[in-house]
Parts: C-alpha cells; structure tokens; sequence
C-alpha cells in the first residue's frame, strides 16, 4: 500500500489520475446498473461528452505549459474568438482556403502570445496584469474588427468535412485535434530540452539563469504557445459549431485555468503535466455531463467545479506532503 | 610561484548608480588552490561572485584566463571559456524536478532535434552520484530535489559541477542552511574537489569554517580589497580583525 501510494505520489498527475478513475468507476457501475435512467454509458451521450473537450482542452494545454513557467495568460478566452473571427473573415472575405485561413489564425495567436510575453519581460510586470489588460484589448478588438453580430462560418469542401467536422462512431474530429495536439505538446514537455527549460524556469527561475538559461526566452516561447492554442482552439470550437459569437470565449481563460490546477499545475509554476491537464479537462466534462444525467439544476455544476478545485489543490499538496 | 592564475581579474569596478559596489578590485584564483572570500555584508562579496559567473557585467577592469586577456559576457562564456561554475545559498536546482533532470538543466543530452535522450542521461546522473564525490542517502536519480536534505542538494550540485569538468568552483555561503553535520560534508567535497585540480572559492562568515579548508584568504571592506594572505601568513586572530575592523 505504501508503494502503492508512493508511486502516485512520484507522479505530477498521480493525484488526478486516482481522481479521474474513481469517478469513472462509479459512473460506469452506476451506467450499468441503472441503464435506463442513468445513461451514461449510452453512445449518444458519450458521443457529446467527447465532443465538448477539445476547444477548453485545446486551450488548457496551452496555458498549463504557460503556468509551468510561472506565468499567467488570462488574454485567451477573448483571444479565442478573435483569432476565430479572423480566420472565419479570411476565408469568407480574401477567399482563402480554410486551412491556410487557420494557419493565419493560429499565427495571429502566437503574435499576440509574443507581445505579451514581451511587455511582460521588457518592463518586468507581472503577465497576470499585461494579460488582464490584453483580455480587454482583444475583447475590444473584436467588436473593432468585426461588430457585435454573430458570424456564421461555413465551408464546403469533402475533407474540411472530414478533418473539422467529421467522426469515428461516437469520436468527434475535434477530439482528435485535442488528442494530436496533447501528444504534440507531450513530447514537447517532456521529452524536449526545451520542455525540461520551462519546469527550470518555473520551479526557480535564478538557479535556470545560474546554470545558463536564458528565462525571458523560454517564458517568451511559452507565452507563445498559449496564444497559439488558444487561436486553434477557437477555430476548431468555431469549425464545430458552425458559428462564432463576438461576446464568446470570455470566461474561457478561467476555466483553461481551473481545468490546469485540478491536473496537478501548481499556480506558483514548476510542477504540471500534459496528462494532467488533460484528464483536468475531462473531469470537468466528466463532472458536467454527470449533473445533466442526474437532472441537477445548472448552478450545481459551477458549485462542483468550484469544490473540486479546492479539492484537486488540497489533494495535491498533501499527496506531496505526506509520508 | 611562477604558475599561471587560472582565472585573474584586474582593477575591477562595478557600480550601481552612484553606489561603487567594486571598486579597482584585484583578484585571483591559481591552480589548486581553495580561496577565502571574506568580509561583512555589503563589502562586495556577492557582486565579485557574480561578475566571475558572469552573471554581472563590470564597467571597468580586464579579465585573464590562463594569462590570457578575455571578455566574458554571459553565464554561458563564464562556463564555457573559464570553466567556472557557481554553488548558491540556496544551491541552482529545482525542487520539483528530479535529481536526473537537475543534473542535466541547460544541458541535456539531446537528438538533434532536441529530444531528450532519458536513457543516457539515466546511466550518466547514475555514474555521477556513484562515483566522484560520494552522495549518502541517496539511490535513485528518478528522485525529486525536494525531497532531499539541504546537504544532499548541495552535493548534488558540486557533482554536478565535477561532472561537467569544471576548474573552479564558487560557493557562495554554501553552508548557511546546513547542519553542522552536513557542513563538514560539504567542506570535505572542497578538499577533495581540490586533489581532482578543481580549485574553489568559497564566501562564508564563518571563519573557522574557512580556516579548516582556505589556503589562502582575501577580506573585502566596501568594494575593495583590505587584506590577503596565505594560511601559513595569518592566523584566525588576524583575519577575524580584519573583518570586523570597517
């Protein structure tokens, strides 16, 4: 047992894999047992739960590396739709491929995970402050750019229809996007030195600099990063849905947050993993979709997140404390 | 001694605003050797420390490494041209990295793409915390900083160092969060670092702990150097007026 507990407690994403499987063991048991009143075990519902993951997945991903460094981007959720809006007027206004339209999408995000970053290291203030202000700024430009109508995004091509809006019996494309862009960002963390940088830089920043780290640099890559996936993520929600609503995506940022500090991220930065980060993501899906079965009003859910948070932080630290 | 310095730093002077916190300061470090750096707070310590790692760039004043002029302008040039590597207080590892990872921080032994190779780095942090300077306690390099006493990370980071061949060590006050226990440990790395021809400098205000490993001792008073002599020369009376004296 005390190996057991051990071996979880090595691990950055013990805690949230321990909390991830019980609650998928309870679910499952209740889907059995209870099949007809309690479907969660049914395609149709598995089919949506997957399909809701991916653009705060997406997101997550990118602000959990972010956080890894100690730094803070509050600016994605508005950035999300901002980036949506431009690869959806792209498209729809200079005619250019969908693909080539998210490219140019995804490099406005990384552009403005660039400024960021570098109003952050130029005049030493905390992201959290710049990235405040951004969020505002890009929820402004939006409106600036494009008005406060809704925009609809369609497109009609055979494999547009595949990679953005297509499925695999109850997988839903977009969840292969989170998935491709989770192992992506897996190597990249863990198994690239660059990644083995951003735990230096965020775990302590002068130890990095004594040994030859340059951390502007590395806080400035992963700056960017953020604003990347947050700009992928808003063109695939939008690729999804059909739609972008200018007002959307604020509040994102919050939840890409929460949805870090329940896989194990710690807020201080060092500590996280992609795993985490991404079974975080699930659990909050997991948690959602689990209420909506039950038939419990909405602000249960936000009540539930709320806990959990507390909760995932609590377990965190006192699975590294113990023993 | 004709021997040439390893590392030797001339009229040196740094200042910050209108604070001189170098002033024309002489300084350094033969082959063999372990150096005292002495002084109260606020004499200049910290900041010669910090212009040899290259961390603080000087304003005036020429540096030599093996009796050659050069400029040294970052960490990487301090590490990589005068083979110069630097232990802090709170040593230069990360707590919520493993022993592996920390071995490896800024020099991982990569693909060239860039990917990591863990199995390699594995066998090396191995041989590193088996062989050279011995480590007590501590078996795996899969272990996390964190959990490691306060000396054990300091040996971590000489090994480190020893390592990566370097030739001269700075420890700047490596034992004020240690034990007595654990200190004696880490002056015995010194001495030992000392027969593999790794020379150290070491800042401290405990000046018996000085004594038991210095060969040679230098004060600093508000930027300058005061006083500098062999432990043959001097005795603890001396240099501890010295340093009190302002």
């Amino acid at each position: 047992m005390k190996n057991f507990i051990d071996n979880i407690r090595s691990k950055p994403a013990g805690g949230i894999i321990l909390l991830f499987v019980s609650i998928q063991i309870v679910a499952i048991i209740g889907g059995l047992m209870f099949a007809d009143s309690f479907r969660y075990l049914n395609p149709a519902n598995i089919a949506v739960l997957l399909k809701s993951m991916a653009p705060l997945g997406i997101m997550a991903i990118g602000v959990g590396i972010l956080m890894i460094t100690g730094e803070f981007d509050l600016s994605v959720g508005t950035l999300y739709t901002f980036c949506a809006i431009v690869t959806a007027t792209m498209v729809k206004e200079y005619s250019l491929s969908p693909y080539l339209a998210m490219l140019v999408g995804i490099i406005v995000g990384i552009l403005a995970g660039l400024v960021h970053g570098n109003i952050v290291n130029k005049f030493a203030i905390p992201s959290f402050i710049v990235t405040l202000g951004a969020m505002l700024l890009w929820k402004g430009s939006t409106l600036l750019y494009h008005g406060a109508k809704s925009l609809r995004y369609k497109y009609e091509s055979e494999s547009y229809e595949v990679l953005l809006k297509g499925d695999v019996g109850v997988i839903d494309a977009s969840f292969f996007w989170f998935i491709a862009v989770g192992i992506i960002f897996y190597f990249l963390l863990h198994h690239h030195k660059i990644g083995n940088h951003f735990y230096a830089v965020g775990g302590n920043a002068e130890a990095a600099t004594a040994i030859g780290i340059n951390p502007k640099r590395v806080k400035l890559i992963a700056f960017a990063i953020a604003g990347g996936c947050a700009a992928l993520s808003g063109v695939v929600a939008m690729s999804r849905v059909g739609s972008v609503q200018p007002g959307g995506g604020l509040g994102l940022e919050l939840e890409a947050i929460a949805a870090c500090v329940i896989g194990g991220c710690a807020l201080m930065g060092g500590r996280g993993s992609i795993i985490g980060i991404m079974l975080g993501t699930a659990l909050i899906y997991t948690i959602q979709d689990l209420l909506l079965l039950l038939r419990a009003p909405g602000f249960y859910f936000d009540m539930f997140v709320g806990s959990l948070i507390i909760i995932a932080a609590i377990t965190n630290v006192a699975l590294r404390k113990r023993l | 001694m004709n021997q040439v310095n390893l590392y030797e730093a001339k009229n040196i002077t740094k200042r910050y605003g209108n604070l001189v916190a170098l002033d024309c300061v002489d300084f350094h470090i033969a082959p063999n050797e372990v150096v005292g750096l002495l002084g109260d707070n606020g004499a200049g310590k910290s900041t010669l420390i910090k212009m040899m790692s290259g961390v603080v760039d000087p304003n005036e004043g020429n540096i030599f490494v093996d009796g050659k002029e050069t400029k040294i302008k970052n960490r990487k040039e301090s590490e990589e041209i005068a083979g110069i590597e630097t232990i802090y207080q709170n040593s230069a590892l990360c707590d919520d990295m493993t022993i592996m990872r920390n071995i490896f921080m800024g020099r991982e032994i990569t693909n060239s793409l860039g990917f990591m190779d863990h199995k390699k780095m594995e066998e090396v942090s191995t041989e590193v915390l088996t062989s050279g300077v011995e480590i007590a306690g501590i078996d795996s390099p899969q272990k996390e900083i964190g959990a490691l006493s306060g000396g054990q990370k300091q040996a971590v980071a000489i090994a480190r160092a020893v390592y990566f061949k370097r030739k001269i060590l700075l420890l700047d006050e490596p034992t004020s969060a240690l034990s007595v226990r654990e200190t004696e440990k880490v002056l015995s790395y010194v001495t030992d670092l000392k027969k593999e021809n790794v020379s150290s400098v070491i800042v401290t205000h405990n000046l018996y702990h000085a004594f038991q490993v210095c060969d040679r001792f230098v004060v600093m008073s508000h930027g300058k150097v005061v006083f500098e002599k062999t432990k043959a020369e001097t005795n603890i009376e001396e240099v501890t007026e010295q340093v009190i004296k302002v």
